[in-house]
């Protein structure tokens, strides 16, 4: 084969990413083994990939906040309160799941929209804007329906949240792959057709092939995994979970905007130079204030899922969440001075958290001795993006 | 742009409809400080024109004027005779001004390419971004200023002092620029690098583009301007042919905003 060191080095493989997804399989393995084969069984991993998708799809967007140096801390409270309201119009006010839904994003966009203007346009700091975000928003939950829990039964509404009646199937799964597959494949040769046509230099086509077969074979193998899981009273397998599959449409919508959006380019540049965005002429305010605007559409989609997993919305949904959705988002990657992250790193970083937490849960440790361990894996994952900056030599 | 006539070139006839830009008793104060302060100057195509001050002298701050990113108290700016509105980076743009900061105003996390079209991507017929094409073009400005520059997809931080500058210079070529503002181009660069850009200037010169060099490096200037204006404390002190002057007069008027005896200016004082 001639696939040297320096092929290997042009065809810009992100090595973070790889070592990530290494990291993320030796923990799996400690676990699996630690827990006597239990840990990689199809119904665990089921388990693991809905308890991370609410966290998962609200880290997608909080890759874009601190890519453009800023931070929500306020996403669990103004999820909980956008959580509890549309469970509240639903059950108290006799809704439609439509009508509360749609409700529930109206007020989303008014809270983002407050926070994003004092932002954008005041120049208040972020971090305090949605510090005083955290403890409203949280009071604001309490308040909507004087703090009593609203229960949800309406079944479609449940289906989302995942649970019992909550996959798709194994038809729909496998389709589902094979179409991800062909659209995997196809942006692969026409991205190919269109460097050939610009002149641009290309990978070897073998190259570009082994790159495009690794996130097809991870797509086969999850599927696999998810179809593979048989409640015991049921006639059928499960297949893909639906709200996996929220988080894999977020996870494809946002880093399609980062990559071929100027929406996206702008985030970045901004975080990059805020001076220089301003000075070539885009639109910082404006780019800020949608990204806002883009924050409160997802925190809304996690919310309806949370209360969909809970079967009930309550003044408490989503404390501490913020904690584990910035969490999640360092751990992928995302530094936090801004400038550099990716949706990916976050899909990444949300697994490796939650494999950690729910595989010590597996093992019975303590939750004194989870919350030590998960706090000081964060810091390991800083203290790995501090070195691995510096030894690529990016001092961003 | 074209056929110009390089004779009169440093001495312009007083004709404003070949007047490229034309900056008339412009104003701008800062709380209470006046930065700059009932400053007029012309520029004519093909023509460099320094101008120099201390840091401070209000320099910057007329130009980022021009170039939009400050919003203009008072005063007017006529562009080839027409007057034009300048509210934003983005409306000097479109009106063919093209800047190069001191600071370079690129973004250090994103490449090459995507810093030369930072603001003004090329989009596809779906209004997404075109990375194919602004690649390909990317490449063929860059090898025109600098052919060993080929890592293009790297963050620029990472790249050397030169390929920065050129990614900003790159800019102002790409999108054709009519009038270019250059705030100390060479001020980060080695000698091989400094010439690039005064061959340049030269190349642009002869296309008719006008520039504006903010510059503390006389030798710079004295090589590479036709005119020179210098302010101080907000004001214009004076404008002259470079070549009527000597490098003393004009550290004079930049230090002491003294105004050399029965030297002939080239431009009506301030209104």
């Amino acid at each position: 084969m001639n696939i040297d060191w320096q092929t290997l080095k042009r065809a810009q493989i992100d090595w973070r990413m790889v070592l990530m997804s290494a990291v993320l399989i030796v923990i799996a393995l400690v676990f699996n083994i630690l827990s006597e084969g239990i840990f990689l069984s199809p119904e665990n991993l089921y388990n693991i990939a809905q308890q991370t998708a609410v966290v998962g799809i609200l880290a997608t967007v909080m890759v874009l906040i601190i890519v453009a140096r800023h931070i929500d801390l306020s996403v669990g409270s103004v999820m909980g309160f956008v959580g509890v309201l549309i469970a509240f119009l639903i059950y108290t006010a006799n809704w439609s799941w439509q009508a509360a839904c749609l409700m529930g994003l109206a007020a989303a966009i008014a809270v983002s929209v407050y926070q994003g203007a004092l932002t954008a346009f005041i120049g208040v700091p972020s971090f305090v804007v949605t510090l005083g975000g955290l403890m409203s928003f949280r009071g604001a939950a309490y308040l909507v329906a004087d703090g009593k829990t609203q229960p949800l039964a309406d079944p479609f509404f449940l289906k989302l949240g995942g649970g019992y009646n909550g996959g798709i199937g194994t038809t729909a799964s496998w389709i589902l792959a094979a179409l991800l597959c062909l659209g995997l494949l196809l942006s692969m040769l026409n991205k190919r057709r269109a460097k050939k046509a610009y002149g641009v230099p290309t990978n070897p086509a073998l190259v570009d092939l082994l790159l495009a077969l690794i996130p097809m074979a991870i797509v086969i193998a999850f599927v696999a995994t998810m179809n593979a899981y048989h409640i015991p009273n049921k006639d059928a397998p499960q297949g893909i979970p639906i709200p996996v599959l929220i988080w894999g449409a977020v996870a494809l919508v946002i880093s399609f905007l980062v990559h071929r959006t100027r929406f996206g380019r702008y985030i970045f540049a901004i975080g990059g130079n805020p001076d220089a965005a301003a000075l070539v002429g885009i639109p910082v305010r404006r780019v800020t204030m949608l990204l806002f605007i883009l924050l409160a559409v997802l925190i809304t989609i996690a919310a309806i899922v949370a209360i969909s997993r809970l079967n009930a919305g309550t003044n408490s949904l989503g404390n501490n969440l913020e904690l584990l959705v910035i969490a999640a988002t360092v751990i992928g990657g995302t530094a936090l001075a801004g400038g550099s992250g990716t949706v990916i790193g976050s899909v990444l970083g949300a697994l490796i958290m939650q494999c950690i937490d729910s595989g010590m849960l597996l093992l019975d440790v303590s939750i004194g001795t989870r919350y030590i361990i998960i706090g000081q894996v964060l810091i390991a994952a800083v203290v790995f993006d501090v070195a691995y900056r510096k030894w690529t030599g990016d001092t961003l | 742009m074209n056929g110009i006539d390089t004779t009169t070139l440093g001495k312009p006839a007083v004709d404003t409809s070949r007047c490229l830009v034309e900056l008339r008793n412009i104003r701008k104060a800062f709380g209470g400080v006046h930065a700059v302060d009932d400053v007029s100057l012309n520029l004519y195509p093909g023509e460099v024109v320094a101008v120099l001050g201390h840091n401070g002298a209000g320099k910057s701050t007329l130009m980022k004027m021009l170039a939009g990113a400050y919003p203009i108290d008072s005063g007017e700016v006529f562009l080839s005779g027409e007057k034009a509105l300048i509210r934003s980076p983005s409306d000097a743009q479109n009106l063919g001004i093209e800047s190069i900061y001191q600071t370079l105003a690129l973004a250090d996390n994103l490449d090459a390419v995507a810093n030369l079209f930072l603001g003004r991507e090329l989009l596809t017929r779906w209004r997404t971004l075109d990375d194919h094409r602004m690649d390909a073009d990317a490449r063929k400005v860059f090898q025109r200023l600098n052919k060993n520059f080929t890592n293009i997809r790297i963050p620029v931080r990472r790249l050397s002092g030169g390929q920065r500058q050129v990614v900003a210079i790159s800019r102002a070529i790409y999108f054709n620029a009519r009038i270019l503002i250059m705030d100390e181009p060479t001020a980060a660069l080695g000698p091989e690098e400094t010439a690039m850009v005064g061959n340049l200037i030269h190349q642009l010169k002869a296309e008719g583009v006008g520039i504006f060099l903010i510059s503390h490096d006389m030798h710079d200037v004295f090589a590479l301007s036709d005119r020179l204006a210098v302010m101080k404390n907000g004001k214009r002190i004076g404008t002259y042919r470079t070549q009527d002057v000597t490098e003393d007069e004009v550290l004079g008027m930049i230090i002491a905003g003294k105004a050399p005896a029965g030297k002939e200016q080239t431009e009506r004082p301030a209104r």
